[in-house]
């Protein structure tokens, strides 16, 4: 549904010249959930005003549905309001001047002759429905909450039957109760509708729980794309592991590479660790190695067998009601992990904690 | 996000190509507002009898030794610092005071203030100061006479016709912005700052002195430069209150050289007074200017609505509400029911129970018979329309540049708006007079209109930066994403958004064009441009009393209903705040 082939944003500033997007391929299947995740800067919302034709790039390729909107080489560039596509501002960009009702419609307005009068109207209470402010269609925009300002600017985005949902941190203005409701909502209402859909984040909790597919960007480029399961499972690189869920890092060297099913032996400081290591490791490089808390054990708990044996004192722990936090120093890093709130730890105390071997992942460094 | 122009379609569907239309908006803002400067700046050094004689060979510094060698300049000096000094204190004393009243008091009846203080935009400065001549002249002043009669004495008790006469109603007049200007500093102000002194150990009247009071001085200083900047500016007070008995400031002395009977005017020495005028306005200007960046860095005024402590009044509270309701009355009531009973009675007298009872309309009707108020009534007409429409639309073009695009002289074109601020009507006045006799357009009402307009520019381009940046971009965006072209996201989003300030600004440049006496009394040259303003001035200079009393209520009257239209639409305390 939407192809982006190499795509550069240059753009100046007051403060100097910024190269915001730097080279960026994706696809975007039909009916499919498009996530690009990313801090702040990264690019992400100008990779998404590009798609929307409200950034000129200055090189590459957007093609919607096959159509070219923007082609450097053939010099197309397609204004965003003749591109088959909706959108949700992060502000919502809710019209002052316009109540409910006019805000929703104005997209059909603007399509002319086209849409008949009771088309219009019949079309507009059916986007309301979806959203649940069927009941509002005379309110004055500005007299709505942040939650409705959010349904309506969505409403509004998905009235004309839009290709593609152009979502720009939707939920980031929502306190957090509602956005958590709202997280599976969005989600279930673009999937009923089969709408092709590309959602900007910098949240990683919304990435992971609502894409097919997450990007996760940083400094202009992509550097990771993949399922959000295997994207938790498999983070190719230290940023992307540190960025999505919490991991503890632990410096390495690569001691031995074994064929096959891609484990390894990385000497550390407190001892030689089994990891999975990520492609094109060779013995002697130095590595980082990444592993969940949740897949840090103590030894106690792993049973007999467990593996990736380390030593340590516990330095903190906190507790977070549901479980306790520990930290355990371990020569110049910390690992943190969870136990049950009923395991006794204590601060002092000598332990022994299981890394799980094939979830730890040696990253190069 | 970094902060990008470009990409916005409403100025994008303005600016198509490159940055053609970018350079023309600033050229024409330059010359606009710079011409008149150089033709001020020529002729001050000019010899010539007139301007239109000005010529290259005829160059002296010969305005500026006279100017400098006149006793009277530095007597202009003495005169002028007291006016100003005077009318600024006594404005910013009363307004502060009322500020106090209404944000760290319990007086009752707030809203009375709040309401009054922007209907004295509809007491134009000349009628104000007529009246209170009508009341306060040491002959034939009501108040006076009643005194003199009461105690049975042929001296008058207060001469209106100086300096500390002037400084009055010039400082009753600075109230209003001087107000609205210091209600937020007090308002705006984070209670937790105080309390964090009181819990450091500071007792309360410590806590006011180094806290409260350290923390507005910046505010302060700035809003008493502003005040000082308007009252030396201002031409009609000291023109009615001073000029008669030749008690002159920096304003109406120029104005005078221009209209000195005895002599051909020497245009050139009101030139170079004009200058010297210019530059102290000009360094008031860039000490307000200073003192507002610095007290920005105070960051006192946060925006957030914090709930100051109150004061309990006690018995207080009523003497509070009646200072209030007399500055109200000496500033709109008083003024206006002189301009009244001046217009009713066959003829000028004071008021007594035997008049009351022949009360006439002759003086309407007489005005309305002239053929000169006619003409008059619709040069002001033209003259006020054409000047908001201009202001409004050059406003809005230079703020869509300034706000909008990346144009490489965007900042250039923002202070080059602003430069007319600085300088007082007179001396615009003198400089356009220049440019206008030389490219032979003296004496049309279109000179009139292109001089306020210039001079307009600075608060319109203030009003409409703050209005175009309220609009957020993405407005805009939305529409383009649900398939509006350029041209419909501007009808559609833009100018619905921005409409209430294009109302709003023209209906304050009208009020402030349609009052204004000193610019077009420079520009006057007889029936073909008098405007209102001008006809008041000239027939209370031939002892018409009666009909500027009459001409003073229809204008008064029309001024309230303008004032509460432009309180119906909203229009920003913002603005009027900047005059």
């Amino acid at each position: 549904m939407i192809t982006i082939k190499d795509l550069h944003v240059r753009y100046e500033t007051d403060e100097g010249a910024v190269h915001a997007v730097r080279g960026i391929s994706l696809e975007v299947k039909e009916g499919e959930f498009y996530t690009l995740l990313g801090p702040s800067g990264c690019g992400k919302t100008t990779t998404l005003r590009a798609l929307a034709g409200l950034e000129r790039p200055t090189s590459g390729e957007i093609a919607i549905d096959g159509e070219p909107v923007y082609s450097s080489s053939r010099g197309v560039h397609v204004p965003p309001y003749k591109r088959p596509i909706g959108m949700v501002f992060q502000s919502y960009a809710i019209w002052p001047h316009m109540n409910v009702f006019e805000n929703v419609a104005f997209p059909l307005r603007e399509m002319g002759r086209k849409v008949s009068r009771e088309d219009m109207r019949r079309r507009v209470r059916a986007a309301l429905d979806l959203v649940q402010l069927k009941d509002l269609e005379d309110r004055p925009a500005p007299f709505l909450s942040g939650g409705q300002q959010q349904r309506l600017a969505l409403a509004r985005a998905l009235v004309k039957e839009p290709k593609v949902l152009l979502l720009d941190e939707p939920l980031s203005n929502l306190d957090a109760k509602l956005r958590e409701d709202t997280r599976i909502e969005l989600r279930d209402l673009v999937k009923r509708l089969g709408i092709t859909t590309v959602y900007v984040t910098h949240d990683q909790l919304e990435a992971l729980t609502m894409a097919d597919k997450v990007a996760v960007m940083e400094l202009g480029t992509i550097i990771q794309e993949s399922s959000p399961l295997d994207i938790y499972q498999h983070p190719d690189n230290r940023f992307v592991a540190g960025f999505i869920g919490q991991s503890n890092f632990l410096d390495g060297k690569v001691a031995a590479t074994r064929a096959g099913n891609g484990m390894g032996v990385v000497e550390t400081a407190f001892g030689a660790l089994k990891c999975h290591l990520a492609n094109g490791l060779s013995p002697g490089d130095p590595v980082t190695i990444a592993v969940r808390p949740e897949d840090v054990l103590l030894s106690v708990e792993a049973g007999p067998g467990a593996d990736n044996l380390v030593e340590g004192e516990i330095a903190t722990v906190v507790f977070l009601g549901e479980s306790q936090e520990c930290m355990v120093r371990l020569g110049q890093n910390v690992v943190r992990f969870k136990v049950h709130p009923t395991t006794s730890v204590a601060r002092g105390q000598a332990v022994k904690l299981s890394l799980t071997p094939d979830k730890c992942r040696a990253l190069a460094r | 996000m970094a902060t990008r122009a470009i990409e916005i379609p409403a100025a994008r569907w303005v600016f198509t190509k490159g940055m053609f239309w970018q350079n023309l908006v600033l050229l024409v803002t330059a010359v606009f507002v710079l011409i008149p400067l150089v033709f001020l700046v020529l002729g001050s050094f000019s010899t010539a009898r007139l301007p239109t004689e000005f010529s290259l060979e005829k160059m002296g510094l010969e305005n500026y030794a006279a100017v400098w060698l006149d006793p009277g300049t530095y007597r202009l000096f003495y005169n002028t610092a007291v006016y100003v000094g005077g009318a600024t204190a006594i404005g910013i004393t009363t307004a502060a005071i009322l500020a106090w009243l209404v944000e760290r008091t319990n007086m009752p009846g707030k809203i009375w203030l709040y309401a009054g203080i922007p209907m004295t935009l509809a007491v134009p400065g000349l009628l104000q100061a007529m009246a209170w001549v009508l009341l306060l002249s040491p002959r034939a002043g009501f108040i006076n006479r009643w005194l003199m009669d009461l105690f049975d004495t042929t001296t008058p008790f207060i001469n209106i016709y100086t300096l500390g006469g002037m400084a009055a109603i010039e400082g009753l007049r600075l109230v209003p912005t001087a107000f609205l200007m210091l209600v937020p500093l007090l308002r705006s102000m984070d209670p937790s700052l105080e309390e964090a002194a009181a819990v450091s150990g500071a007792p309360p009247h410590s806590m006011l002195r180094k806290i409260t009071l350290g923390l507005m001085v910046p505010g302060i200083a700035a809003v008493t430069i502003y005040q000082a900047m308007t009252a030396l500016e201002v031409f009609e007070i000291p023109g009615v209150l001073g000029m008669p008995v030749g008690l002159h400031v920096f304003a109406t002395k120029i104005y005078a050289i221009l209209q000195s009977n005895e002599v051909l005017p020497v245009f050139g020495q009101a030139n170079a007074l004009g200058m010297l005028y210019l530059l102290i306005g000009l360094t008031a200007a860039g000490f307000y200017w200073y003192l507002i960046r610095r007290s920005e860095r105070y960051t006192v005024v946060t925006g957030k609505g914090y709930r100051p402590r109150v004061l309990d009044l006690g018995k207080w509270r009523w003497p509070a509400l009646g200072l209030v309701f007399l500055f109200l009355f000496l500033s709109i009531g008083l003024p206006f029911l002189v301009m009244l009973y001046t217009s009713l009675v066959p003829f000028l007298q004071p008021p007594s129970w035997a008049v009351l009872s022949k009360l006439t309309w002759e003086h309407y009707e007489l005005v309305f018979g002239y053929p000169k108020f006619e003409r008059t009534f619709w040069n002001t007409v033209i003259m006020v329309v054409a000047t908001a429409t201009a202001t409004c639309i050059a406003s809005f073009f230079i703020s869509l540049v300034i706000v909008r695009t990346k144009f490489w002289g965007r900042r250039t074109l923002d202070q080059i708006a602003f430069v007319p601020h600085a300088i007082p009507g007179i001396v615009a006045g003198i400089a356009f007079l220049w440019l206008f006799l030389n490219i032979d357009m003296f004496g049309t009402i279109t000179s009139i209109v292109i001089g306020f307009t210039v001079g307009f520019i600075a608060y319109g381009t203030r009003a409409m930066n703050a209005a175009i940046l309220q609009i957020h971009k993405d407005l805009e965006e939305a529409a383009g994403v649900s398939g509006a072209p350029p041209w419909r996201t501007m009808i559609r989003v833009f100018f619905p958004l921005m409409l209430p300030t294009f109302i709003g600004l023209w209906i304050w440049v009208v009020l402030l064009a349609v009052r204004i006496a000193g610019l077009p009394l420079v520009l006057y040259e007889g029936p073909k441009n008098q405007v209102l303003a001008v006809l008041i001035w000239n027939m209370w200079d031939e002892g018409d009393i009666e009909a500027v009393g009459a001409i003073g209520v229809l204008l008064m009257t029309s001024l309230f209903v303008l004032v509460l239209m432009l309180r119906f639409i909203g229009f920003g305390r913002g603005v009027v705040q900047s005059r």
